[in-house]
């Protein structure tokens, strides 16, 4: 009974979608006469050709032209044609380790900022990623519960994080006035240079931990139980077991994920910049903000600027986006040969 | 080096029981079969020997030292598993070094270990490779192999053929057999197939639904079956059974024939009388026999499976020795010898000797 119902109910959500088809079947058939097989392809490409070339091809085109220009005017006509220029000024320093040598000194800040943030962030996230996905594949009570805990945060719009954590801890904000009431001394978590740099890492890994975590919980099942009991059988010590077993299985997974995060911590903005605006200073100041600053927000707007720093920048992500296809791809012709 | 003695073993999954008692004596350099049906509890059991799981009640002892709660690596015992759980990431070579690594053997010695299992499994060339790059044969020989190098005070064995095909199986199959003698170590080694436990087993253990049905040698268990169900378990095809009854000191089939009562039973109770499809001809004109209708006809060539129909609608199935001719709807005469019937009682118990 239950399944007939169901059955009727499916028929009726398909009901529409079965009229569409019979209406949009004779023009389609009409224009694969004209066109052919092969025309009909393209034909099918097409829009979504157009809006990826619309939004996101053209304008990479446009940034690039731009990127060639320099002043503050915004339509490409009025701009100057400057050739490299901007490439060149972005580039020209005594010693890339210290900005202050350098002709655009924020950009060499930004640099070294995002540089110092990806690898803390990257390695403690990674690090806490696994953790949290071994304890989560125990078999601990109320699992499901302890998973949704953990992906919550992922669920957030990255402006909702940054917010929440302001208000955490900011200087008369939640955690200082718990602190006071158990007698310690206040800290000004997002004032000082470190502490804002610990909380924008601290903040982003809260955000993105569940992500990579069922990542790794998925490979963590995908490990068949007996290989465990056969390594039990051989007398294989936990810490073995981790280093022997587990970790090398779940090698395929943990690369993905080190990557993805690679590739958005090299991003960081949203979340960091509502949490400290890049301060205090320059001390939390990462590359998109940067390139958002002086391209749209500063009062010595530099649009030329800006995109070629963001061309810059697209280069680390494709280098990094092409080793994650390859990944994918290996990890895919290792499953065939299963 | 290898006695295992369990002593009211039980095993229950929160409220499931699924051991309730089993006894169990195992002598050096056996190899006993635990055989039955699926879900009989026999992987269960093994588990308990093997110490990957903990018995809810009962003694596990291992060369007479009580190992109930000692962990499964300090039990000197090595496992063969159905899926053979390889480790897929090693070579052939690191899955058998990897058991050995754990307890720091010396180098060579592991060396010298692997290359003698190597060899005896013929498994050399494929040191190097990775399970992923074998066939399951070979698979299963490296399964094997990582048993053999730890030399094990016995094997465990779950169902290791069961992922092979027919042919090899046969093969393997008289491999281990072969593989048991040379190395005269104990093995415990479960199946649902009673072929496999027929050939292979010094004594075969029949369980069912969690109890120890019976234990005896593969003919002691096909002769006396203890009750109707190991009757109908061993042997294939399966053993006739017909309902009787005991008039006049006789047991009265169906269809009024009379035989001599096999076992001891009172006048007037309801017994069932059981025959195996191979200890029944085609009777002498003239001789008292079982009469039964044929209904089909399987001839192999060198034995013809015939199914029939008795009297009362029992159907009836005998192997007769080679091509005797029979045709669909013919009546078949049966005769047997007295000394080929078991009886067993309203219980299902086998009868007592007379
Ligand atoms: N971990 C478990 N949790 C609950 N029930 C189990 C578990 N393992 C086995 N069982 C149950 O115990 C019974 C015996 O299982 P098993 O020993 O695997 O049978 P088999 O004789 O086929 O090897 C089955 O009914 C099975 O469902
Ligand atoms: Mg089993």
């Amino acid at each position: 009974m239950a399944t007939r119902l169901k059955h009727m109910a499916g028929a009726a959500a398909v009901a529409p979608l079965a009229l569409l088809a019979r209406v949009l079947d004779p023009p389609l058939r009409a224009l694969q006469r004209v066109a052919g097989q092969g025309g009909m392809i393209t034909f099918f490409l097409v829009p979504n050709m157009a809006i990826f070339g619309i939004f996101v091809l053209l304008p990479l085109c446009i940034n690039f032209v731009y990127s060639m220009t320099a002043g503050p005017e915004l339509f490409l006509a009025q701009r100057d044609w400057v050739g490299g220029a901007q490439y060149a000024k972005l580039l020209d320093c005594e010693d890339y380790t210290r900005p202050a040598t350098c002709d655009e000194d924020l950009f060499w800040t930004a640099v070294w900022n995002t540089a110092r943030f990806v690898v803390v962030q990257v390695t403690l996230l990674v690090v806490c990623a696994t953790v949290t996905a071994l304890i989560l594949n125990r078999e601990l009570r109320a699992r499901g519960f302890w998973r949704a805990v953990f992906f919550f945060p992922v669920l957030l719009s990255p402006v909702v994080v940054g917010l929440i954590w302001r208000w955490i801890l900011q200087r008369d904000g939640i955690l200082n006035a718990a602190m006071l009431d158990l007698g310690l001394d206040p800290v000004n978590w997002l004032i000082e240079r470190g502490w804002a740099f610990a909380a924008t890492v601290g903040v982003t890994i809260w955000a993105h931990l569940g992500f990579y975590a069922l990542i790794l919980l998925a490979g963590l099942q995908a490990i068949p139980r007996d290989l465990y009991e056969a390594a039990e059988m051989d007398g294989t010590r936990p810490a073995r077991m981790f280093w022997r077993i587990t970790l090398p299985l779940l090698m395929p997974n943990l690369l993905v994920v080190i990557v993805l995060a690679l590739i958005r911590a090299v991003q960081v903005f949203d979340e960091a910049y509502v949490l400290t605006g890049g301060g205090p200073g320059t001390a939390t100041l990462y590359m998109t903000q940067y390139i958002y600053e002086v391209g749209f927000a500063s009062l010595l707007k530099n649009p030329g600027l800006a995109a070629a720093a963001s061309i810059l920048m697209g280069g680390v992500l494709v280098v990094l986006t092409l080793v994650q296809l390859g990944l994918g791809r290996r990890g895919e012709s290792k499953g065939k040969a299963r | 080096m290898g006695r295992i003695t369990l002593t009211g073993i039980e095993k229950a999954f929160g409220h499931v029981e699924v051991l309730k008692g089993i006894d169990l004596d195992i002598g050096e350099g056996e190899l006993v079969v635990f055989v039955g049906p699926s879900g009989c509890g026999k992987s269960t059991l093994l588990r308990l020997i093997a110490g990957l799981d903990r018995p809810t009640g009962g003694r596990i002892e291992i060369n007479g030292a009580d190992v109930t709660r000692v962990g499964a690596a300090d039990r000197g015992l090595a496992m063969v598993f159905q899926s053979y759980a390889l480790y897929p990431h090693m070579t052939v070579r690191q899955n058998l070094s990897f058991g050995l690594e754990n307890i720091h053997m010396p180098k060579p010695e592991i060396a010298t270990r692997i290359a003698e299992a190597a060899r005896m499994l013929e498994i050399e060339p494929l040191m190097e490779r990775r399970p992923g790059q074998l066939s399951g044969g070979q698979r299963q020989r490296v399964a094997i192999g990582r048993a053999i190098v730890r030399n094990p005070t016995a094997f465990l064995l779950d169902e290791p053929l069961s992922n092979l095909d027919a042919e090899l199986r046969v093969s393997m199959r008289a491999e281990l057999a072969a593989l048991h003698d040379r190395l005269g170590t104990t093995m415990i080694y479960v199946t649902h197939d009673q072929v496999e436990a027929m050939t292979l087993a010094d004594r075969i253990v029949v369980l069912r639904a969690g109890r120890i049905d019976q234990v005896d040698t593969p003919l002691g268990l096909y002769n006396r079956p203890a009750n109707l169900f190991v009757a109908g378990f061993i042997g294939a095809p399966n053993m006739n059974f017909f309902a009787a009854r005991i008039a006049g000191g006789q047991a009265v089939l169906p269809g009024g024939l009379a035989v001599p009562v096999p076992g001891r039973a009172a006048e007037g109770a309801d017994i069932t009388i059981g025959i195996r499809p191979q200890h029944m001809r085609l009777a002498d004109p003239g001789a008292p026999a079982l009469e039964a209708r044929v209904t089909l006809v399987e001839a192999l060539g060198a034995e013809t499976v015939v199914h029939a129909t008795l009297a009362d609608g029992e159907r009836i199935l005998t192997v007769l020795p080679g091509q005797p001719g029979l045709e669909r709807d013919a009546v078949v005469r049966l005769a047997f010898d007295s000394a080929d019937l078991h009886g067993f009682d309203g219980a299902g118990q086998r009868l007592p000797e007379p």
